[in-house]
């Protein structure tokens, strides 16, 4: 019962923030403004506009859902209003799930906008299958919800907000920019030491290479798309393990961020 | 046997190498008013955060209404009414949604439009956004909040921040109602006057640790204070008058004589033996002010106290 009254409350609250709904508004457009630029003027065809549509948006939509999340705790505790809260009978874990809960149903609720009003661009330009707009919009709907729960973990594990912005920002250039760098370095290594024959690719290089969640979510779609099986006994090609990957992305930050903020003083 | 509205036991509290609260016993029965006092850094909000289990202890134990605070926080918290200190409302809501938020968590039934009636937020004020309250507007939104679900207990810390002359009394009259209703009122305060207009008994928290606690009139008789009697003479008497049962401090000078008297007897006495030597044309008397007291508790007894976590003094006081 307190969860959900933490969630309406912080919809109410969060939802009248014009910042965050200028953040959205910015990635809806630019993400569906450029998908059609792209079918406009190339002569692409659907699923490789409907691709490169969903690889400039695993770029974009991090960035709104880390906005979005970071500061669910650290504000709350810079207002003090989170004393407030917390002298109701809400326990820190119920605000914390439902601070999540609130986010994760914003982040979704722009993701399904945006993924909308992308598919209704591309089909309208170049006709074509309503259908893959189900991969689309799962894959950046669970990717989405995981970089809440990212920085929902971030927030709640931070003393105040510049320091959940720095580790936000952290993520997301580590994890998001770099990896490519981080990879090639990690392979690197390993070619060194001996632990990877030139040319072979093992379950675990593979692994790194879909380790960030929005590398997991350019998996998954490329397998649903694909026509992968959902069930595939091949991670690297299957659609649930990187649907898996994204939950765990999501439920692992939050539980982490848990253990300090449980223990954290409210001062 | 009803429960004790706070009950701690050797509760302790300390950030790092200093000390905030040390071995802290402090008891508030149920039905009371208690006022809360102490300079700032004397470790009282430290121990309303305990309390409140904003902060963990670092030793010890408390209950408030016989649950305990940490155990039993969700139904605890059901049942008392908190203002904490440095809280913040949500800028985007309205003050009415506030209310209405406290209500809902506490699963109470309140009308929201009569707790803002009663702490005396105006019908346009409460549709307004909280960001744009004054701090006052907020005392009395987050008062409205505490009062929700007709609490057994109310914390109070610095309630009367904030708020005008007007305000306090609105307040204080606000404190009494909840008193007589049957709710437990345990408020911290700088403000002294506050504390001595309602309260029933005060502590007095210096270097995290309670060093009085008792009933306003028990604490003054306690005092070496006593009340401070000055006499207007025509003549300087010539007559020395420093060998008195309970009275001390004695001085004579420009056309006064005045001394410190311990008893009210003393009083009588002390002015009988001026007017046996010199004519007296006025008295006027001050009996010790709370202000007084509580810095006969807080200030200048000697050195070490300067150092909060210095256990070597130790400043116990029976109450």
């Amino acid at each position: 019962m307190s969860v959900g009254t933490v969630v309406r409350k912080d919809l109410a609250d969060a939802g009248r923030s014009r910042a965050l709904w200028a953040v959205t508004l910015v990635v809806v457009v630019s993400t569906a403004g450029i998908v059609g630029m792209v079918a406009a003027t190339s002569d692409e065809g659907v699923t490789r506009v409907f691709q490169l549509a969903f690889q400039l948006a695993v770029l974009t939509l991090p960035i709104v859902a880390l906005v979005l999340a970071k500061g669910a705790i650290t504000l709350e505790r810079e207002s003090g209003s989170l004393r407030l809260l917390l002298s109701l009978p809400p326990s820190r874990r119920d605000v914390l799930v439902g601070k999540f809960l609130g986010r994760a149903g914003l982040m979704l609720a722009a993701t399904l906008l945006g993924g909308a009003a992308t598919g209704l661009v591309v089909v309208t330009m170049l006709g074509g299958d309503l259908a893959t707009l189900v991969p689309f919009v799962g894959f950046l709907g669970l990717m989405g919800i995981a970089f809440v729960g990212v920085g929902v973990g971030i927030s709640a594990a931070s003393a105040s907000d510049g320091r959940a912005t720095a580790f936000a920002v952290a993520f997301y250039v580590i994890l998001v920019v770099l990896w490519n760098l981080i990879q090639q370095g990690i392979l690197a290594g390993a070619s060194v030491l001996g632990l990877l024959e030139a040319g072979s690719e093992p379950a675990w290089v593979q692994f790194i290479g879909m380790f960030p969640p929005s590398r997991a979510a350019i998996a998954g779609y490329d397998a649903a798309v694909g026509g992968g099986h959902v069930f595939d006994p091949n991670l690297v090609t299957s659609v649930w393990f990187p649907a898996l990957l994204l939950v765990a992305w999501t439920v692992v930050p939050v539980a982490a961020g848990f253990v300090r903020f449980r223990k954290a003083d409210i001062g | 046997m009803t429960d004790s509205a706070i009950d701690t036991h050797e509760l302790t509290k300390r950030f790092g190498d200093v000390a905030a609260v040390t071995e802290l016993d402090l008891v508030v029965e149920s039905g009371e008013i208690f006022g809360f006092l102490g300079p700032n850094g004397a470790g009282k909000s430290t121990t309303i955060n305990l309390l409140l289990d904003f902060v963990s202890p670092t030793s010890g134990t408390a209950s408030m209404l016989g649950l305990d605070v940490t155990a039993d926080r969700e139904e605890l918290h059901r049942r008392i009414g908190v203002v904490p200190e440095n809280y913040g409302l949500y800028d985007r809501l309205s003050g009415r949604r506030h209310v209405e938020l406290a209500i809902d968590l506490k699963g109470a039934t309140d009308d929201p439009e009569a707790l803002l009636d009663r702490v005396g937020l105006s019908p346009d004020d409460r549709r307004r956004p909280a960001g744009e309250y004054s701090t006052g507007m907020s005392q009395r939104l987050a008062l409205a909040m505490a009062l929700v679900g007709a609490p057994d207990l109310l914390i109070l810390d610095e309630p009367t921040s904030g708020l005008d002359p007007n305000g306090a009394r609105e307040l204080r009259n606000l404190i009494l109602a909840e008193n007589d209703r049957g709710a437990t009122v345990f408020f911290s305060s700088h403000i002294l006057d506050q504390v001595e207009a309602v309260a029933d008994r005060i502590g007095i928290m210096k270097d995290g640790r309670l060093v009085a606690v008792d009933h306003l009139e028990k604490l003054r008789q306690k005092l070496d204070g006593g009340a401070r009697v000055t006499l207007h003479v025509d003549r300087d008497p010539d007559r020395a008058l420093d060998d008195l049962p309970n009275v001390r401090d004695v001085a004579v000078g420009d056309g006064t004589v005045r001394a410190t008297c311990l008893t009210p007897g003393a009083k009588l006495t002390f002015i009988d033996v001026v007017r046996e030597v010199t004519t007296v044309t006025d008295v006027r008397i001050e009996e010790s002010s709370l202000e007084e007291l509580f810095a006969s508790y807080t200030v200048g007894d000697g050195g070490g106290s300067e150092f909060p976590s210095d256990p070597t003094v130790p400043q116990e006081v029976g109450g």
